[in-house]
């Protein structure tokens, strides 16, 4: 059921109405490729941008960050925390990104709330734009029901038609939360859904469903079962030996999460911020203790704790799939190390 | 429209935020381990499980996790054993009393204390795992009337690496332990046994098998050996308990350092029972 329909033009203008309040953050096209860009302009978007080569993770969770600044005086310290409330809206989201930050909502809520994620997720407006079909070759969103959000945005737009003359788009539009309904009712934008935009919008769902091919025959829920079996098996050796350890899978996940932390200071003022930063599994020294022992040494252990990462532990601690078959990771790949691959080759062993 | 306000002015505490806490006493044990006697901020006590460790900050170098190697029956301050291994440990072995460091915790799951009350215990120690069950012997010694009988094997590589030899002269001395040590390698002066630890399994009685609640810390290895030992004797894996170290960083499940296959070490652990792990391909070297 949609709420609203609405043109692409006037959702245009809605943006740059919510840039009088937040740093808009949306795709851009650079050198043939889409990446989130913050943007002064709406019109500056480009919305029919096919995929962007990283999700908008670092909005969220910024590559470097930091946690707290201290000071050092009277051989104490004194510590105050860092919270980045910045108000942020981010269009143009396609739904894998929307589910990816779903997990990171979840991660860092959990058992002990991480107030530095939280609290630019709580400032943070998500207008998702809905995908049709595959975006890019080689993606497994399908599989990975990453190709459908139904909460995590606050509005979710479904290109519903084209209008060939001047290129302006339908939208079919869905509120997730009050923030969206607001967002769009409190300037009286678009109409209330017809008939026929509740048909149209039915009769995409069912072409969006034949668009996107199935890339795992096995499907995607026997993954768990197959991968509790398949610990021993050699191709986790026989991928691993092409693997760098260079981490760019990591870097280009949008549910990837893991941090390292470290110290910055400047020594003559006693000042300083401890920080995070990405990191990322299959770096050789991830797991590495003092005195040089790792608890995974060798790059098949590596490659198989990511795997089963993405396609099991992650969705049994959290609830929420730690993959949405972006496909981004093998996209990065330089050794054409790919996870589709790795799970197809795995249910082919049994 | 409130979209369009900016009203958030959150500024909340951070989960990563160390407490400052004196160092009131430095005692020297081994040539590469210090025990720091140390006192929070404002004293009062840390409130934590024998088995659980703390996160120890020097800012502007960085952090590492500790277990904590005194009961929470000594409420007037807590104690650390820290090795010299690395950044933070050097630097920290650096410190005198008087000095500040940062805290955060207790962090991570301990021993469950009530689960071991009325039972008889036997305690398994192997170098530096002695520093995590001290908070735990010391806790059995407190309240000696909620346990049954109470075995504590330790084993050390040479007389010189032994640590809290106060501790053990004590410990030898006094009725409420059956105490028995070892070393690897043994020097002039050394008395007492030597070999392996679980050489030291022939000086225990006859165990009570659905009695006895086994906990064995130490290097991997000698856990590998000392849990078919303690298997051997019947005790039922669920009531054998262990302790892991991993890499840390967060030490509250998020950064992802410490996992062993789908286990956050310091969230789930440190401390597991033996049941808990054995599917866990990672958990034991
Ligand atoms: C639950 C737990 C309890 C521990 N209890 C004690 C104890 O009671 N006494 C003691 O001396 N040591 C203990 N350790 C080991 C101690 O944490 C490491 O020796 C210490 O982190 C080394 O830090 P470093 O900066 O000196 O070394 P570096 O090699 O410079 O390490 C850099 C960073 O890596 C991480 N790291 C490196 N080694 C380890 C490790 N073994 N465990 C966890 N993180 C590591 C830390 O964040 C550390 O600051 C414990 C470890 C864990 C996980
Ligand atoms: S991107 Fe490829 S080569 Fe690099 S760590 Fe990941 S799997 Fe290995
Ligand atoms: S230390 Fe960060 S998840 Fe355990």
């Amino acid at each position: 059921m949609l709420d609203r329909v609405l043109s692409r033009k006037r959702l245009l203008e809605l943006v740059d109405e919510l840039a009088h309040a937040r740093r808009i953050v949306g795709p851009v096209k650079q050198n043939d490729h889409y990446f989130y860009e913050p943007v002064d302009r709406a019109d500056r978007l480009d919305l029919d941008f096919s995929y962007c080569v990283y999700g908008p993770k670092a909005f969220l969770l910024p590559p470097t960050q930091t946690l707290f600044r201290f000071k050092q005086h009277a051989g104490t310290f004194e510590t105050t925390p860092e919270h980045n409330d910045e108000p942020l809206g981010i269009i143009g989201v396609h739904p894998c990104d929307v589910n990816a930050i779903r997990l990171l909502d979840h991660a860092f809520a959990n058992t002990h709330p991480d107030e530095h994620y939280l609290t630019r997720r709580r400032q943070t407006f998500i207008v998702g734009i809905d995908c049709p079909g595959p975006c890019t070759e080689g993606v497994f969103c399908g599989d990975m029901h990453g190709n459908e959000a139904t909460t995590g945005f606050d509005v979710m737009c479904y290109p519903l038609s084209r209008d060939d003359t001047g290129g302006d788009v339908r939208y079919g539009v869905v509120f997730g939360t009050d923030a969206g309904r607001e967002f769009i009712l409190y300037a009286q934008a678009g109409d209330p859904p017809s008939v026929e935009d509740e048909r149209a919008f039915e009769r995409y769902q069912i072409e969006k469903q034949a668009a996107f091919p199935q890339q795992i025959p096995y499907g995607v829920d026997t993954l768990p079962d197959l991968l509790e079996r398949s610990y021993d098996s050699l191709l986790w050796q026989a991928t691993a030996r092409r693997c760098y350890s260079c981490g760019s899978c990591n870097l280009s996940c949008p549910t990837c999460y893991c941090f390292n932390m470290f110290d910055e200071q400047e020594l003559a003022l006693g000042t300083g911020e401890r920080k995070r930063e990405w990191d990322g599994c299959q770096l050789r020294s991830f797991a590495e203790v003092a005195g040089g022992h790792n608890f995974r040494e060798a790059p098949a252990s590596r490659l198989r704790h990511r795997i089963y990462r993405k396609a099991k532990w992650v969705k049994e601690r959290e609830g929420i799939a730690g993959c949405v078959g972006c496909a981004r990771c093998d996209r990065a790949c330089t050794a054409k190390i790919s996870s589709v691959e790795i799970y197809n080759q795995l249910a082919e062993e049994r | 429209m409130p979209l369009i306000e900016r009203t958030s002015m959150y500024r909340g505490d951070s989960l990563y935020e160390p407490r400052p806490a004196e160092i009131t006493a430095v005692e020297k044990l081994t040539a590469d381990e210090n025990l720091y006697t140390i006192r929070l901020d404002g004293g009062g006590p840390l409130g934590h499980d024998p088995g659980q460790f703390v996160q120890v900050s020097l800012v502007g170098i960085g952090e590492c996790p500790i277990s904590i190697c005194s009961s929470p029956t000594r409420l007037e301050h807590f104690q650390l054993c820290i090795r010299r291994a690395g950044e933070v440990t050097e630097h920290i072995h650096r410190l005198d009393a008087g000095d500040t460091v940062g805290i955060r915790g207790p962090l991570g799951h301990g021993f469950q204390v009530h689960e071991l009350h009325g039972k008889d215990v036997l305690i398994v120690a192997g170098g530096l795992g002695i520093a995590p069950v001290r908070s735990l012997i010391q806790y059995i010694l407190d309240e000696r009337s909620r346990f049954g009988a109470f075995h504590l094997l330790y084993g050390a590589r040479s007389p010189a690496e032994m640590l809290f030899q106060t501790d053990v002269i004590r410990w030898r001395e006094n009725k409420d332990v059956n105490f028995h040590t070892t070393v690897d390698r043994p020097d002039e002066q050394w008395r007492g046994h030597t070999g392996v630890v679980t050489t030291l399994f022939q000086e225990l009685p006859k165990l009570d098998p659905h009695e006895t609640m086994a906990i064995i810390v130490g290097p991997p290895v000698m856990f590998k050996f000392v849990v078919l030992e303690v298997l051997g004797r019947r005790i039922p894996q669920k009531n054998v308990y262990c302790s892991l170290e991993r890499r840390m960083k967060c030490g509250v499940g998020k950064c992802g350092h410490c996992q062993a296959n789908n286990v956050y070490v310091c969230l789930e652990g440190p401390v597991f029972r033996y049941g808990e792990l054995k599917a866990l391909r990672e958990a034991i070297g």
